[in-house]
């Protein structure tokens, strides 16, 4: 049995409004280390705030969220963005690369942010950028690349701060069918290789037929988890 | 390579950098043209009130200022020559002149005034002073005759003079007697210091001493070769006085010329403020604009965990960056803008009238004041730093998530 990388009890999240929204309901669930999973269910399900929750990009209403056996809701501001930094790697939905930075420097920055030693930014970028099939593409800025050579840019950099685990939220929503079986392939090869734990919240089929768990999500509430 | 982001983000909206820089450099430009204009301006003052009028130092008796009495002379006849023999022999005076300076006032038909009459031995005056240059009618004491007496314009229009109108000058003997003598205008000079016009007489120290009885000197001018570093050169000179005497520099006889330097500091500082106060609201709007149009990157950074202090540093060197581009051109533009003009000169002979008042000549010949670069050079930076604040500021409470989604 793996090891749990996050496990969430009772979560809850309601938007205050004149009619509050329940946006995650009750959710308990536990994402063991090499993990290939979606969330999936419908827009405005759900799984996109909890996505942020298990982040630590949005604080939680009620429930608890431990990472690696800390609970990161008690974490203050500050905290949360160290702990983010050093634990949790994102894949956007559009991109969201620094444009005036090449691929090899988009991916190192993560890595300054870390104060790691230059060698080792460059030398990890470089093997990086090679695992998601962009050799020879270090220098291109993000204008230069395609739709799909850009996530995976986008995936070499979020394993550069070696996460404990990878969140992507809708990451093939802008890609084409070859891209998106790249970059899945690319996904599914490092989980395999390298154990890391991936999890998607999408609505793309394509993502869902390779995941290994699929747990579906519906007005916040788990529908199913399989 | 947080500077490199930095560098590249402000060639991101090249357009709207490039005006920023822009309005630094010109910012500064204008400020540095405005200092060299100014210390131009008040280096001619000076360099006028001191041909003109008042040498570079003056030697008096040292009640003579407490007391301006005919009593307190520099010495008598045969020491005063003694005594400038010695200034004389000092490497950098280039020459002397004495007078007889008494106060007293002046009658016309019309009306009387308080004036300072300056009795004077012409060809010495001419030779240390340019006022002769400045005879607007009749003659510095050329042709011959008795009791003749040069006065400023604006006083001979006060007092509804002409060229050989007759005066009665009232003044005091050595003894405190109170004595009358009456004079012809034989020229009426302006100099470019209106003030000085209004109040200053000069007559021939023999017409003087006809009614005093002896050659009285109050006053001995000192001419120096440059005027640089004239305070050390005055304190020279009171070295090798005898006692009872004082050196003054042209800084000490002529204070408002040395306040006009403080006031003008002042102004610049403040010209220099107002300048900044401008370059502050255009780098904030600029700065603003650049965090507006990067919310979802610089949510995406607070996202993937670039702390607080890290984002407010890469706003912070971005605007520096701003300055440090726009600083330098502006203060090359400055430097060779008021070098190529003190060649030329500033011509506003159109103003001639108001810039006598301030004792200016109609061409300016600006000045090079290095000093003011650095001044600039902390303004600039100061600006930029108190300009990176309130985006910076706009930039922490960014909402990562809703950045990103671009909300």
């Amino acid at each position: 049995m793996s090891k749990p990388v996050i496990e969430v009890k009772n979560l809850e999240k309601v938007y205050e409004g004149a009619v509050p929204v329940h946006a995650v309901n009750g959710i308990s669930l536990t994402i063991t280390q090499g993990e290939f999973t979606a969330l999936k269910g419908p827009s405005g399900c759900g799984k996109t705030t909890l996505l942020n929750m298990l982040g630590g990009l949005d604080q939680p209403t009620a429930g608890s969220i431990a990472i690696g056996g800390a609970d990161i809701t008690t974490l203050s501001e500050n905290a949360l963005i160290d702990f983010r930094l050093r634990n949790i790697g994102f894949v956007f939905q559009a991109y969201n690369l620094i444009p005036v930075l090449s691929a090899q420097e988009n991916v190192s920055f993560i890595m300054l942010l870390q104060d790691r030693p230059k060698e080792e930014r460059e030398a990890r970028a470089q093997q990086l950028l090679e695992a998601v099939g962009l050799k020879g593409k270090e220098d291109k800025r993000p204008g230069q690349l395609s739709g799909g050579q850009q996530q995976r840019v986008a995936v070499a950099r979020a394993l550069a701060s070696k996460p404990q685990f990878v969140l992507a939220d809708e990451p093939t929503a802008n890609l084409d069918s070859q891209s998106t079986a790249n970059l899945l392939d690319i996904m599914e090869r490092l989980n395999k290789e390298e154990g890391m734990t991936f999890v998607f919240a999408t609505h793309d089929d394509r993502v869902i037929k390779k995941a290994r768990r699929i747990i579906s999500i519906e007005d916040g509430k788990v529908l199913s988890d399989d | 390579m947080i500077f490199k982001v930095a560098w590249r983000n402000i060639w991101r909206a090249k357009v709207r950098s490039f005006i920023v820089i822009g309005s630094i450099a010109v910012g500064i430009w204008a400020g540095l043209l405005i200092i060299g204009f100014s210390f131009g301006m008040n280096n001619e003052r000076t360099a006028s009130a001191i041909g003109t009028t008042t040498g570079h130092a003056q030697i008096h008796h040292e009640g003579f200022d407490a007391e301006p009495l005919s009593n307190a002379v520099v010495a008598d006849s045969s020491a005063v020559v003694a005594l400038r023999k010695t200034v004389e022999a000092l490497s950098f005076v280039s020459g002397t002149a004495q007078r007889t300076v008494l106060g007293g006032m002046i009658n016309s038909t019309k009306s009387a005034r308080a004036v300072r009459i300056m009795g004077i031995w012409p060809e010495e005056e001419r030779l240390q002073t340019t006022l002769a240059d400045y005879m607007v009618e009749g003659d510095f004491f050329g042709a011959t005759g008795r009791n003749r007496l040069v006065i400023g314009e604006k006083l001979a229009r006060r007092l509804g003079l002409k060229l050989r109108s007759k005066v009665v000058l009232t003044f005091q003997d050595s003894e405190g007697n109170l004595n009358r003598a009456s004079f012809r205008i034989s020229g009426i000079y302006k100099t470019l210091n209106a003030t000085w016009d209004e109040f200053h007489i000069y007559v021939h120290h023999e017409d003087l001493e006809k009614t005093l009885g002896t050659p009285l000197v109050h006053e001995v001018l000192v001419r120096f070769e440059e005027t640089v570093d004239t305070d050390e050169k005055a304190g020279a000179l009171a070295a090798v006085m005898p006692v009872g005497l004082a050196v003054k520099s042209w800084k000490q006889v002529r204070p408002e010329l040395g306040f006009a330097d403080d006031m003008m500091a002042i102004m610049l500082v403040l010209v220099l403020g107002i300048i900044m106060m401008a370059l502050l609201f255009g780098i904030i709007n600029n700065m603003l604009m650049a965090i507006l149009e990067r919310r979802r990157e610089l949510g995406m950074l607070m996202a993937v965990g670039m702390n607080k202090r890290k984002l407010f540093l890469m706003i912070l060197v971005e605007t520096l960056m701003l300055g440090f581009v726009g600083g330098p051109i502006g203060i090359l533009l400055g430097d060779l803008s008021t070098r190529a003009m003190m060649r030329i000169g500033i011509d506003l002979s159109s103003k001639q009238d108001g810039l006598a008042e301030l004792g200016v000549q109609s061409i300016i010949y600006p000045e090079i004041v290095p000093s003011y670069y650095l001044i600039i050079a902390v303004m600039v930076i100061t600006t930029a730093l108190i300009a990176s604040i309130l985006p910076a500021i706009k930039a922490l409470k960014l909402n990562p998530v809703e950045a990103i989604r671009g909300h």
